[in-house]
């Protein structure tokens, strides 16, 4: 039996296969070999000048070389892909450091990120928030937080008034006196009044007409200062650092008594002295007290069951004071050089201490 | 109020330096602002005695001074006109040091040899205006005999520091000396000695007769007469104490007035009695309109509320305010009228503030002063015009009215004050912490009954004493607690004020920054992006741009936008949450209405190096609040009418936005003609009412099964007049669909080549299901046919 025209034949197939370069030629090959009128069928047709005994060999011997050709030119597709996937990364590959498609974010307002923060901490310990009226009456701004119209304390604050009985609420303590008239001196009240006050002042770096108070206000039947100050302490530690300690000091205040001026600790130089702290140590941030008992008795509280105590802050100072701004008047203006500065959020660790 | 260390020893002896002086002054309730240290920058300043003076050879306005600094003599040159030998003076000697970093070397004026320089008291860190007349333009004279080469501080009472007292209104009590010497016992303990009042009274009894016409204007009046003083310079250390109280010097009698005042909290009045016009004081309200010319020489129109004292005829005083011309101590007085009395506090308060008068005096008044006081100062100012003006006491006083100088009596208890403050004090301790204060405590059994005397009567109630206590006793002492509630209850946000914080933080996630703008404005912008034409007025505004309240969010965002953009920021997009104020007439409560206001204006999302960017325009300004009703789920509820009519907006590229059948907001680009007033490129505003927004309640999110068949679109294609809203398209379609239309989604809009000109066309994808089953084309035909029905009816041509 003659088996040297398949032996030519895979040496022929080995040559063509050798100068295929792209995937077309090598189905062309294929065709050449394998297809109907291709050489490897070609050779089946010699099989009927075979004698009955040897055709079962010659075909297996066919159908052999069929294979391997099969098989190498899989191979060689496998590998003409595998090229041409390598010829397009190469072609596909981008400059990463180029800027990515931008999505602006826009930034909080500084006043409002010290607001949520107080917020936060006051809702945790169960507290509510309350608002109020900007526009507030005489009666509630004033007379109803134990300040009547002669009283000397009301030069303390040179009001915006719109009538008689009509002016823009200089604190956010209205609040309180509403709150607590509408519990009807029954319930108790835990609250925080954040918003915007209002008063006759000429604007400078230190001076706004306008800015913001947060209030609270806790209203139970066994309510001492020492609950005042523990709460404060923790707000302190909470807002300002684990670290800090808080002080008080007599002050006055119409609408509380006792009334107290509440110190921290600074927090920018850990109470050694330096610029924020006019080198005390300590930094002015809250005015509070037990609430008086003729604020309760005008809402309809029995000030000998319930007392209460009440604090004052205003985070506009607190955000001066924070993040070192030196002019109330930013706050105001809206340049997005400064209101963009407060995009990122913010943790209690220490600036890039882990990175 | 100022208190000097040297004088507060005058009333309590001082053993501490003076920062743990104030320290403790401060942290017991009376914050010292400042403390003036006049010994700060002064250095090798003594006594000299000037031997001789001589005029310097080559200069008119120099004399040449032989000063005796006590171990040497000293040839100092000196300019000033007052200089003459055989005086005391202040030397700052070669090598010394002034206030204001002044160094004194030995130098050589117009050829002669200074060594050292005389001191005017300005040099030496006195303020200008609290140098008396006689040596405002020239050194300082001692007026009597001092130790040459001494040091000078102490020589002219300098050698002193001086607090600031920051006082709260209701510590009227140490607006006095006596009153910190009784603040310093209560924080340091010791004994407050009283001045001296021995004066002798001479055989000629007090001739001036007092009635009060209205007690309810002035409780109490007491008067006494010294006569033949002799008007001069007070002596120097009255002189300086006044100087270093903030209080210039006149002449001795006024001094005296003065100094009395600061000692007691008592303000006195001198008159010259033989100006008075009368020998009698009548104290009254005023006459409505009633004139009087006071010691300024103005004429004043006075009120009902006014109180006046007078001769019985006409006033000689406008009572603790001012005096009046006639009456006033002049050079020439001989004879003085010393009033003591107790007015009516809000009068004074009235009167002062209304004519712009407030005074050391007044300031006193207006808080009301101690009883216990009225008569000592009296008693004071004869003592030291006797002493230091040569005068002779009339004998007796002459007074109406009643002093209240028992006091009162406040009850408590140990528990209450325990339970108020959060500890466990013993009863004994809270006696001692009063008896500091000068306060008696008479105990029974935890009874407390606590004597007040007058110059305290700010205590009232048993919350002052509780406040007094944790006061003296000191806050550092207070334990730390929390509240312990009846009722526990959760913190949380309310709905509204949750889904506004969702509302901020979707904004800025999409670019836009928060502002935060000034409720008041200026009339003119205050009646823009509004139809209200007025907003409520301020009786007193500080400027024309601050005078009104906001009707709208707007024209302060504008600003903002004009203000960055002059800062080389030509893209800018913010937004405010802010309160708009609606006017019902300026005698009521306006109603407050919470706004949603932004502004976008340049390119928002640049990559320019990829050439893409979204246009800060109409439809990005739509597409940022479609997000926020769409995070609000009422975005199905929205609709957006073209409006004209706000002279601020563009004609044709302003919505009113509609929740429902509600008008709660527009949004649009400004007018071109306001953009070039401005100076504006292209920008886009809007405002929505956050109220009406937030009210809509919406419950928990309804979960749908998703669907099991497929969905199936048809796409289609009309011809309609430009001027039709794509919404007009959507709605008939959504209306001809009977069912299973669940999309209508508008991909393209048209108008150019192949179009007629008045018309554009809109290609739009409907997008059918069927929940229940598979649909086919036949079913979706059975639907999509009625549509393009519909349109064509209404005369909209379909293109194949």
């Amino acid at each position: 039996m003659d088996t040297s025209g398949m032996s030519q034949i895979l040496e022929e197939f080995k040559a063509s296969l050798e100068t295929v370069e792209d995937s077309r030629s090598l189905q062309d090959l294929k065709v050449q070999y394998l297809g109907k009128k291709g050489k490897v069928t070609g050779l089946m047709k010699e099989m009927k000048n075979l004698s009955k005994e040897e055709r079962p060999e010659y075909g297996q011997k066919v159908n052999e070389l069929r294979e391997s050709i099969d098989s190498m030119i899989n191979e060689k597709s496998e590998a003409l892909e595998a090229a041409a996937l390598e010829e397009r990364l190469a072609n596909e590959t981008l400059d990463v450091t180029l800027p990515g498609r931008k999505f602006n974010i826009g930034s909080q307002h500084p006043i409002s990120r010290i607001i949520e923060d107080i917020e936060d901490f006051f809702l945790g310990l169960g507290y509510e928030i309350q608002e109020g009226y900007e526009v507030e009456t005489d009666y509630y701004n004033f007379e109803a937080l134990n300040l009547p119209k002669s009283h000397p304390a009301r030069d303390m604050q040179d009001s915006f008034y719109i009538s008689e009985e009509i002016l823009l609420r200089t604190h956010t303590s209205p609040v309180q006196a509403r709150v607590l008239e509408e519990r009807e001196g029954k319930e108790a009240v835990k609250i925080i009044c954040p918003g915007k006050v209002y008063r006759r002042d000429s604007d400078d770096a230190t001076h706004s007409h306008q800015f913001t108070q947060i209030e609270g206000l806790v209203i139970d039947k066994n309510i001492h200062m020492s609950d005042l100050k523990g709460t404060l302490e923790l707000f302190a530690k909470e807002i300002f650092g684990s670290e800090r300690e808080i002080r008080l000091r007599p002050s006055f205040f119409p609408f509380t008594e006792p009334s107290v001026e509440v110190d921290i600790s600074c927090f920018k130089c850990k109470g050694k002295g330096c610029n924020v702290c006019k080198n005390s140590g300590w930094i002015e941030i809250l005015g509070a007290g037990m609430v008086h008992p003729n604020v309760l008795e005008m809402a309809g509280y029995d000030s000998r069951e319930y007392s209460g105590f009440a604090f004052g802050m205003g985070p506009d100072r607190v955000a001066m004071l924070k993040y070192g701004i030196e002019d109330i008047r930013h706050l105001y203006t809206n340049d997005l050089r400064f209101i963009n500065q407060f995009k990122q959020t913010e943790d209690g660790g220490e600036r890039n201490e882990s990175l | 109020m100022r208190v000097s260390k040297e004088w507060l020893n005058d009333f309590i002896e001082i053993k501490t330096d003076i920062n743990e002086l104030s320290e403790k002054i401060t942290r017991g309730g009376i914050e010292v602002d400042d403390i003036i240290d006049y010994t700060a920058d002064i250095k090798k300043l003594v006594v000299g005695y000037v031997e001789e003076v001589s005029q310097h050879p080559n200069a008119d306005k120099l004399n040449i001074c032989r000063v005796n600094t006590g171990e040497e003599v000293k040839q100092i040159v000196c300019g000033a006109e007052n200089v003459r030998a055989d005086t005391y003076v202040i030397v700052c000697q070669v090598g010394g040091r002034l206030p204001g970093g002044i160094k004194i070397k030995k130098a050589k004026l117009r050829g002669e040899v200074s060594e050292g320089m005389i001191c005017s008291l300005d040099e030496i860190g006195i303020p200008g205006e609290y140098v008396p007349k006689e040596y405002q333009d020239g050194i300082f004279i001692f007026q009597d005999e001092q130790e040459a080469g001494a040091d000078a501080l102490p020589a002219v009472y300098l050698d002193d520091q001086v607090m600031e007292f920051d006082l709260t209104p209701n510590r009227k009590d140490a607006l006095s000396m006596i009153g910190a010497a009784y603040e310093t016992k209560a924080l340091f303990g010791g004994a407050v000695k009283r001045p001296d009042v021995g004066f002798v009274e001479v055989d000629d009894p007090v001739d001036v007769t007092v009635v009060n016409a209205d007690s309810e204007a002035v409780p109490y009046y007491s008067l006494r007469v010294v006569k033949d003083v002799k008007i001069g310079p007070a002596p120097t250390w009255m002189q300086i104490r006044l100087i270093k109280a903030g209080i210039r010097p006149i002449n001795n009698v006024v001094d005296i007035s003065n100094y009395v005042l600061l000692e007691y909290g008592q303000p006195l009045h001198m008159f010259d009695y033989d100006q008075i016009g009368s020998s009698e004081i009548v104290t009254r309200f005023a006459e409505e309109g009633e004139k009087m010319t006071t010691l300024d020489d103005k004429e004043r129109s006075l009120k009902s509320s006014d109180v006046v004292i007078t001769n019985g005829k006409e006033p000689i005083a406008l009572a603790g305010v001012m005096g009046g011309d006639f009456s006033e101590v002049t050079d020439e007085t001989k004879n003085v009228v010393i009033e003591s009395a107790a007015f009516n506090p809000v009068s004074i308060r009235k009167t002062s503030g209304r004519l712009n008068l407030r005074s050391e005096a007044s300031s006193r008044f207006e808080k009301g002063v101690s009883h216990e006081f009225v008569l000592p100062a009296l008693e004071r100012a004869a003592y030291l015009l006797e002493k230091y003006a040569g005068g002779k006491v009339s004998s007796g006083y002459n007074a109406d009215g009643e002093l209240d100088t028992s006091g009162s009596v406040i009850k408590t208890s140990r528990d209450f004050i325990n339970n108020r403050l959060g500890m466990t004090l013993e009863t004994a301790e809270i006696e001692e912490t009063l008896s500091k204060l000068g306060l008696e405590t008479t105990v029974n059994e935890d009874e407390l009954e606590i004597n007040i005397p007058s110059r305290r009567d700010d205590l009232q109630i048993a919350e002052d004493i509780t406040e007094e206590v944790a006061r003296i006793y000191g806050y550092d002492a207070l334990p730390t607690s929390l509240p312990r509630f009846e009722n526990i209850t959760p913190g949380k946000l309310t709905d509204e004020q949750s889904k506004l914080r969702i509302i901020r933080h979707q904004l800025e996630a999409l670019g836009l920054s928060q502002s935060i703008n000034y409720a008041l404005t200026s009339k003119e912008k205050a009646a823009q992006f509004t139809d209200r034409t007025e907003g409520l007025k301020l009786l007193m505004p500080m400027s024309e741009d601050r005078a009104v309240l906001r009707n709208s969010l707007i024209p302060h965002l504008v600003d903002n936008v004009v203000y960055n953009n002059s800062r080389q920021q030509k893209d800018v997009q913010l937004f405010e949450v802010g309160r708009i104020f609606i006017s019902k007439g300026q005698d009521t409560q306006p109603d407050e209405v919470e706004k949603l206001g932004g502004i976008i204006t340049g390119q928002m999302n640049r990559t320019d190096w990829l050439g893409s960017h979204v246009p800060a325009d109409f439809y990005a300004a739509k597409g940022i609040l479609d997000s926020v009703f769409e995070k609000l789920g009422i975005l199905d509820n929205i609709n957006y009418i073209p409006v004209e009519g706000y002279p601020e907006m563009h004609p044709g590229r302003t919505a009113e936005i509609a929740l429902g059948e509600s008008r709660v907001g527009f949004v649009g680009e400004l007018h071109p003609k306001y953009e070039k007033d401005h100076d504006l490129n292209q920008t886009v505003v809007f405002e929505v009412n956050l109220d009406e927004l937030l009210d809509v309640k919406l419950g928990s999110i309804e979960y749908e099964v998703l669907p099991k068949y497929p969905s199936i679109s048809r796409d289609i294609a009309l011809v309609a007049g430009r001027d039709v809203p794509v919404s007009t398209l959507v709605d008939i379609i959504e209306g001809a669909a009977k069912k299973y239309l669940v999309d209508v989604y508008v991909f393209d809009v048209y108008d150019g080549e192949h179009i007629e000109d008045d018309k554009k066309s809109v290609a739009i994808r409907l997008t059918y299901l069927n929940k229940e089953e598979t649909l086919t084309d036949e079913a979706v035909e059975d639907i999509h046919q009625p549509v393009l029905e519909a349109l064509k009816v209404e005369g909209f041509v379909l293109r194949g």
